[in-house]
């Protein structure tokens, strides 16, 4: 089907890399259906795609791999939570942090609180509050990523 | 808003399957309980909105230039 994308202008997508939000998206409750998309190029290096809407063309945000970011991101959350996306075994399940991008770069931040958690085998997504006390809404990237490069050149 | 006066241990339905308890008062604190089917999210208000603002600035707030340059 075609895609009208906020970044990456229509985009022809096979219907079965459609996710199916059975419950939408936290405050955007009505959107259901998703695509990720990426740019080839850059994705290899930074990790970041893209939860586009294929309802809504400015619905998009950009989303990242949370192992991107946080090696030891490890969410708990109520298995019954995940029953909207099926049958599915730990790793059929793919999970993404929602990503604020603001002008100022050193406060890019992830929601590590409410990751995106997709369940490839059935294409059908949730976004859940994890149970997790010290995953902030807003967990800075910079930093982190500076962290990351301090360890790797020690 | 609906607004209902309950005691202890009573209950108020909402449409046909969410059922909300207040379980215990101590002071100015209250515990209910709710009974929801699985596909029905229930969240303290604050949680929600914190996570819904989150999104709303992760959909309008993007410098893409920042995208590219995060890991370099």
């Amino acid at each position: 089907m075609k895609v009208v994308t906020k970044f990456f202008g229509e985009v022809e997508l096979d219907d079965n890399k459609i996710l199916d939000f059975p419950n939408g998206i936290i405050g955007f409750e009505d959107f259901k259906k998703y695509a990720i998309m990426y740019d080839e190029e850059s994705q290899s290096e930074t990790r970041i795609s893209w939860l586009q809407s294929v309802e809504e063309p400015a619905l998009a945000l950009p989303v990242i791999d949370p192992l991107a970011i946080l090696p030891d991101y490890a969410p708990m959350l109520e298995d019954e939570l995940l029953k909207p996306l099926g049958e599915s075994e730990d790793e059929d399940l793919l999970f993404l942090l929602a990503m604020t991008v603001p002008s100022d770069m050193t406060k890019v931040t992830a929601n590590t609180k409410a990751p995106f958690i997709i369940n490839a085998k059935t294409c059908k997504g949730v976004q859940i509050i994890v149970d997790n006390a010290d995953y902030p809404v807003k967990f800075n990237i910079y930093e982190s990523v500076q962290r990351m490069k301090e360890k790797a050149g020690e | 808003m609906l607004a209902l006066s309950r005691k202890v241990n009573e209950s108020i339905v909402i449409g046909n399957n969410i059922e909300v308890t207040i379980l215990e008062v101590k002071g100015e604190q209250v515990k209910i309980g709710v009974k929801a089917p699985k596909s029905v999210s229930v969240y303290r208000e604050e949680v929600y909105t914190q996570i819904k603002e989150a999104n709303k600035e992760a959909v309008s707030d993007v410098a893409q230039e920042n995208l590219k340059n995060l890991f370099k």
